[in-house]
């Protein structure tokens, strides 16, 4: 009974809990999702620290600035579990420049550009205020989606930490959800609609394409469990509704 | 980026036949300073080769010393060269404690946890049992511990000790796989349905806040769905995955014949942390072994062409990377390569690690 294979472990359930007893592929897998997580979160980060100063008051300020602190924690976090992978955070944290974007209008789709993982979406520049908290709303009801899922996965010390994570990126959704219901009681929503259009189908490509074969692997080391086409309409679900709270609608 | 420290074996205590507790004096005793549950990963030279190890910590907080406990393993180079060869005052090379496996103390708490420990799984569990009692007064302990015998239970008196000394707050169940027992429930291997009916009988499952789960797999696995069963969420099972996943054997080395030759020979300019040494080197070594062999720091973690933490940028020359698990297609055009699966193929090679 002793005798079990990892695999076998992984495809029941098994939890792992340190970087000696993570198999080669599992590992690779591993880190590529912690990079995506920590890329995403430190180019998030790095694109609305420069909104703060758009903010139309001190409070819209503060939200923003506690925003790009704790995006810029929650990324430490994940960085330090690479560390124990021997990862160099201090090289890794500054391997690339965060607040770079391509153009509004580049079509990239699904890609990752240049040498980092962040997800499509933050390759994407904000245009003012406004657009910052649109963006912010939608992407952080789908990290929301996506957190849920991945406190699921089966490296004991990832899970714990999205736990902790996902009540703080919680609350930046909901942070967004309070500042654009103050644009729109003054009278400053007129532009909301159109960044909606814009940032809608981006976020919605966040999802990823999902090939079945990889989704099937990395369902079968634990690292995946909720297929993305559903977790893309639990999104469309959720975020639909909150539009529809601030007079809005989906593109 | 993790180091490895100085550390001097101050005592070796033998628990069972097949097992030894170490006692270890770490030069910088700050580094050491440990969470119950921890392990630490030990580095030993065999033949020539680095085998890397993790072993958990077994004293508690409050004990002032650092223990870990080895149980031998058959073909186990690092568990048998504990056991049999090391001896009082030789020096262990170790990386600062790592690892997840605890929850959060304090003296205020009054809290009831449960442990499972198979084999030698007690070591972190011990950890925790004895720096939880001593830490948390109001707290209680139920421990299982699973083993094939009387014989091969690590720890028994210390255990029993620690029994009485927390009377009424530690309870042990020694579940045996092989010798009879007064009550039938303790014999056998600890499965889901044993998990069950010990919650029946002997565990107020119900009121369990924490369990810490520290065996082999499929051990862990028929506990965390019995937990699961019985209302635990994922939040309060803690697993530590036991050691046997780790890959612990020497492999055999292998003697190319054609070492010396000039063809097979190729010289290698590596740059790291800001200075570049130049090796002659042979053409069936990675350029990871080669920085290695000649005392440059090239960083490495998982040697198997996956965690990406050995890459290096190609500046000039051409390798062969004989697998690739972590680049990207786009860092491989742009000459990155992982260096521990990186063979050079001209007779000059040049590469950055600073890139």
């Amino acid at each position: 009974m002793d005798d079990m294979s990892l695999k076998d472990y992984l495809a029941q359930g098994g939890k792992l809990t340190s970087p000696a007893n993570v198999p080669p592929r599992y590992r690779a897998e591993l880190l590529k999702l912690m990079a995506t997580f920590v890329d995403s979160e430190l180019a998030g980060a790095a694109g609305f620290a420069d909104t703060i100063n758009d903010g139309p008051g001190i409070k819209e300020r503060i939200a923003a600035a506690k925003i790009v602190l704790e995006k810029t924690d929650n990324a430490d976090k994940v960085l330090k579990i690479m560390g124990d992978f021997g990862a160099d955070e201090a090289r890794y944290a500054n391997h690339h420049p965060w607040t770079s974007r391509l153009d509004r209008d580049a079509d990239i789709g699904t890609r990752r550009v240049e040498q980092d993982m962040r997800l499509a979406v933050f390759n994407y520049p904000l245009q003012g205020w406004g657009d910052a908290v649109v963006m912010n709303l939608l992407m952080g009801q789908a990290v929301g989606v996506q957190l849920e899922e991945f406190t699921k996965v089966s490296y004991q010390p990832l899970a714990e930490a999205f736990r902790e994570i996902a009540p703080v990126e919680a609350r930046h959704a909901e942070l967004a959800f309070e500042g654009m219901q103050r644009l729109n009681a003054e009278g400053l929503g007129a532009n909301l609609q159109s960044s909606v259009d814009y940032w809608w189908p981006r976020v919605a490509a966040s999802f990823g394409i999902g090939n079945p074969d990889r989704f099937e692997a990395l369902r079968a080391m634990g690292l995946r469990h909720t297929p993305n086409a559903e977790l893309k309409s639990a999104w469309e679900e959720r975020a639909g509704a909150t539009l529809g709270q601030l007079g809005l609608r989906t593109a | 980026m993790a180091r490895f420290h100085d550390l001097k074996v101050t005592d070796i205590h033998r628990t069972i036949r097949d097992a030894v507790v170490l006692t270890l004096e770490p030069d910088d005793p700050a580094a050491f300073d440990f969470i119950q549950g921890q392990y630490l990963t030990f580095r030993h030279d065999f033949d020539g080769e680095e085998l890397r190890r993790s072993y958990s910590i077994c004293s508690g907080k409050q004990e002032g010393k650092l223990q870990v406990g080895i149980k031998r393993v058959d073909g186990g180079a690092f568990s048998n060269f504990a056991n049999e060869e090391l001896k009082v005052g030789d020096t262990l090379q170790a990386m600062q404690p790592m690892g997840g496996f605890h929850t959060p103390l304090d003296p205020a708490n009054a809290k009831n946890y449960l442990g499972f420990a198979g084999g030698s799984g007690i070591t972190p569990v011990l950890s925790i049992v004895k720096t939880t009692l001593a830490t948390e007064p109001q707290s209680t302990f139920t421990l299982v511990y699973a083993n094939r015998g009387v014989a091969t239970i690590m720890f028994r008196e210390e255990l029993e000790d620690l029994k009485n000394r927390y009377l009424g707050r530690l309870s042990v169940i020694h579940v045996l796989e092989q010798d009879a027992q007064e009550i039938d429930l303790f014999t056998g291997m600890v499965t889901e349905e044993k998990c069950a009916a010990l919650f029946r009988a002997w565990i107020d499952v119900e009121s369990v806040d924490t369990a810490f789960i520290c065996g082999p797999e499929p051990m862990m696995l028929g506990i965390a769905k019995a937990l699961r069963d019985h209302g635990l969420n994922d939040a309060q099972i803690k697993f530590e995955l036991f050691a046997s996943a780790q890959p612990g054997r020497l492999k055999s080395k292998v003697v190319s014949k054609q070492a010396g030759k000039q063809a097979n020979q190729a010289e290698v300019a590596i740059t790291l942390d800001g200075s570049t040494q130049t090796i002659m080197t042979a053409k069936d070594m990675t350029i990871l072994d080669a920085a290695r062999q000649n005392a440059m720091d090239a960083p490495f973690a998982c040697t198997a062409g996956v965690c990406s933490t050995c890459r290096c940028r190609v500046i000039e020359g051409e390798v062969e990377m004989v697998a690739n698990h972590a680049l990207e297609d786009y860092e491989v055009e742009k000459g990155y390569v992982l260096s521990c699966q990186s063979f050079p193929v001209t007779d000059r090679v040049v590469v950055d690690y600073d890139q």
